[in-house]
């Protein structure tokens, strides 16, 4: 049988990718051109007609001052976060991997918050934020302590440590994988040549393990934009609307406040902000990435 | 070049088939499943306090008439949920919605309702132009919900809520609660649906007109600040406020904290509605609670009645999904919840509803709704406003968090409102 006919490519293309392309064409490429389609209407989500209105969603998307003010918080979020995150993620891993007694017990348990689904955590926390924290603050300061969730800078700081916490065991383990791919060989051969550990850290392990860093801040970058279960269960905006993120904006105003066409219209933006982030930040990380 | 041309090939490919899934899906999207028995219906129930009950009448009902009945529930905002089975072609034959959703919903998606038997019997039935489209399915009202037992352990007198009229008399027995031992005779609940949909809503719905009122504050002829309604509203809200129990913390009170302590008389007034029941009576209640309309003194009366009316509505679908068998089944379900002796029971005695029927005459099982119904006989419910934006909770409640944070004075408050509505239309109406 000759390999290079189209029909034989096709046919080898539909046997081994065409149940998952179909799957993603259905879950995510026609929902998505569906939903470009959508921002040029003026739909409420129900009724039976979608008027066409033209650019008008993204013109009221562009003058929602809420919806960039959520961008804002969100941006400020993502920073702290991914920072914070990828920071003890990877010490988390150099101490799980520096041989540790239960150095296996340690990593399951940096990792089981991840296990945790974002609406449980949420609640979670909240009653320790709420009462653990207010009860201990109370008995020290003998006094009324309120909770940090009552104030827009203590919402923010809250979001920003259950995201730490929740992500951090999660980035600790592509760090692993990170520290077991550099060859023993090369840090020894650093050692010997007179380096010190720190230096061989620096010099040789964190250059080697770029891949790790690339491919963790990705993920968390556009885990934090697009938070939302968390934000949902543990603030729901609260106080005043002062944690209102991006994905909660988008969707109070495509399904609470009825306007299908304009919240689909502040998706697409974030979509757009998110890609970009994401996209500029593996290509930076990837061009200076060394080959082992 | 050629291997591009492949590429576009097993794309289109791949995408003709995705096509053909499609199809294959939107086929078969019946809703129910007629089984050989005759008709079936879907109820959508949107009151999660009434679910289990209610699936149990369900169930009763279909064996006893003949017509499957299934219910459903969905925590997601209503309209939301209601929008998922409209796009997938599954609407429910009953739906329970707000009385906002039977404005926009109903034209397009209702059946007209107007002959019923029910109709004469009741005053909240939702028309649009000159035809009924919404069933109401009890009556719940807003004030002050007061433990009578507690404050009578304190004061040592008997309490009388019709005497306390104005923001004075309201301040005079706080005082009273206090100097005898309550140190902070009052909760607020700081959710953004009660403090805007709720607690500032009345100070639209207690104008004469709210519709002009709300075109005044629109147009600049009316000062938020200087007016009346809304500032004898908000003294009270202040007397409210200013004896919180949580008064350090008024954004962290929990409303299941402050309706416990309430119940049990650690506080004696919150502001709140008869639905509070439903948390209330998981605590330890006091046997002597009740509700009196929020105290204030623009004396034109509104001190002596509750907010309210009809709340949650039925509607029938009216797509060609759904047959005229089911639409039969469905209004005979809605007559026999207004008019049989056992669908009246099931709403009164089962649900703890007040009856937004005047046939059904079964006295309600609940003290808040006890009180609701004594209003609603005597005909003194201020009629709800239920045209406000669908963002008016959330942003307007978000500024009256900041002022029960004392984050903003009653001038920054009135600012945010007013700011509000230059650009917010109410529903049409």
């Amino acid at each position: 049988m000759n390999k290079n006919t189209l029909s034989y490519k096709v046919k080898q293309f539909l046997m081994f990718a065409g149940p998952a392309a179909v799957l993603f064409c259905a879950v995510v490429i026609i929902p998505f051109v569906y939903g470009i389609y959508l921002t040029f209407t003026s739909w409420d989500g129900i009724s039976k007609t979608k008027p066409l209105v033209g650019g008008a969603n993204y013109a009221a998307a562009f003058a929602d001052t809420d919806y960039w003010h959520a961008l804002g918080r969100t941006a400020i979020y993502s920073i702290f976060a991914v920072i914070l995150i990828n920071i003890i993620a990877f010490f988390l891993a150099y101490l799980v991997t520096s041989g540790v007694k239960g150095q296996n017990f340690f990593r399951a348990g940096f990792f089981i918050p991840n296990l945790i689904g974002g609406i449980v955590l949420g609640y979670v926390w909240k009653f320790v934020f709420n009462r653990a924290f207010v009860a201990v603050a109370s008995a020290i300061s003998r006094g009324n302590a309120s909770s940090l969730l009552a104030t827009s800078g203590g919402a923010m700081f809250c979001l920003i440590l259950v995201a730490v916490w929740q992500y951090a065991g999660y980035m600790m383990l592509i760090y692993v994988a990170g520290f077991m791919s550099v060859s023993d060989a090369l840090k020894e051969a650093a050692l010997i040549d007179g380096c010190t550990p720190a230096q061989a850290m620096w010099n040789v392990t964190i250059p080697l393990m770029r891949a790790s860093f690339v491919q963790c801040i990705f993920l968390s970058i556009t885990r934090c934009f697009v938070v939302y279960d968390v934000n949902l269960s543990l603030t729901n905006g609260e106080p005043y609307g002062s944690s209102v993120m991006a994905a909660m904006h988008v969707y109070r105003q495509a399904f609470t406040y009825k306007n299908y066409g304009l919240g689909q219209a502040e998706a697409l933006i974030l979509f757009v902000i998110c890609a970009v982030v994401g996209i500029t930040q593996v290509y930076i990380g990837k061009k200076g990435e060394v080959a082992a | 070049m050629k291997r591009n041309i492949k590429k576009v090939v097993t794309t289109v490919v791949a995408a003709v088939l995705t096509a053909g899934l499609m199809a294959g899906c939107g086929g078969g999207g019946a809703s129910g499943g007629s089984s050989d028995s005759g008709t079936n219906i879907t109820i959508f129930n949107s009151k999660m306090e009434i679910q289990s009950q209610l699936e149990e009448k369900a169930a009763e009902y279909s064996e006893e008439k003949g017509v499957g009945v299934e219910v459903y529930y969905s925590s997601d905002t209503v309209a939301a949920h209601l929008a998922t089975r409209y796009s997938s072609n599954e609407p429910y034959t009953l739906s329970m919605v707000d009385a906002k959703d039977i404005y926009s919903l109903a034209e397009e998606h209702a059946v007209d309702l107007t002959g019923e038997e029910w109709v004469a019997n009741t005053t909240q039935a939702i028309s649009i132009g000159d035809k009924v489209y919404g069933f109401p399915v009890c009556i719940e009202a807003r004030g002050i919900i007061y433990n009578a037992d507690a404050i009578e352990k304190v004061t040592g007198e008997a309490f009388d809520p019709k005497s306390i009229k104005t923001t004075e008399d309201f301040q005079a027995i706080i005082d009273k609660l206090i100097a005898g031992g309550m140190a902070a005779p009052t909760g607020v609940m700081k959710e953004d649906w009660s403090l805007a949909a709720h607690f500032l809503a009345e100070v639209y719905e207690q104008h004469d007109d709210p519709d002009a009122f709300i075109a005044g504050i629109q147009d600049g002829s009316i000062k938020l600040i200087d007016d009346e309604k809304f500032n004898a509203l908000m003294d009270t809200f202040d007397v409210l406020k200013d004896n919180n129990y949580a008064k350090d913390a008024a954004i962290s009170a929990e409303r299941e904290i402050t309706e416990q302590k309430l119940a049990e008389g650690e506080i004696a007034f919150m502001y709140g509605g008869n639905w509070d029941w439903a948390v209330i009576n998981a605590y330890d209640y006091s046997e002597n609670m009740g509700m009196m309309p929020v105290p204030n003194d623009s004396g034109d009366g509104t001190n002596e009645k509750l907010v309210g009316g009809g709340s949650k509505y039925f509607f029938i679908d009216s797509s060609d999904k759904t047959t005229p068998e089911q639409v039969q089944a469905a209004k005979d379900f809605l007559n026999w919840l207004a008019n049989d002796e056992e669908g009246q029971a099931f709403l009164v005695n089962d649900c703890a509803l007040v009856p937004a029927y005047s046939n059904n005459e079964l006295p309600v099982a609940d003290p808040l709704g006890k009180s609701v119904k004594e209003y609603a006989d005597a005909d003194a419910l201020v009629a709800n406003y239920n045209y406000l934006p669908d963002d008016h909770y959330s942003v307007c409640g978000a500024s009256m968090q900041k002022y029960l944070a004392g984050e903003i004075d009653r001038a920054g408050l009135a600012d945010e409102i007013t700011k509000y509505w230059s650009t917010a239309q109410v529903g049409a109406h």
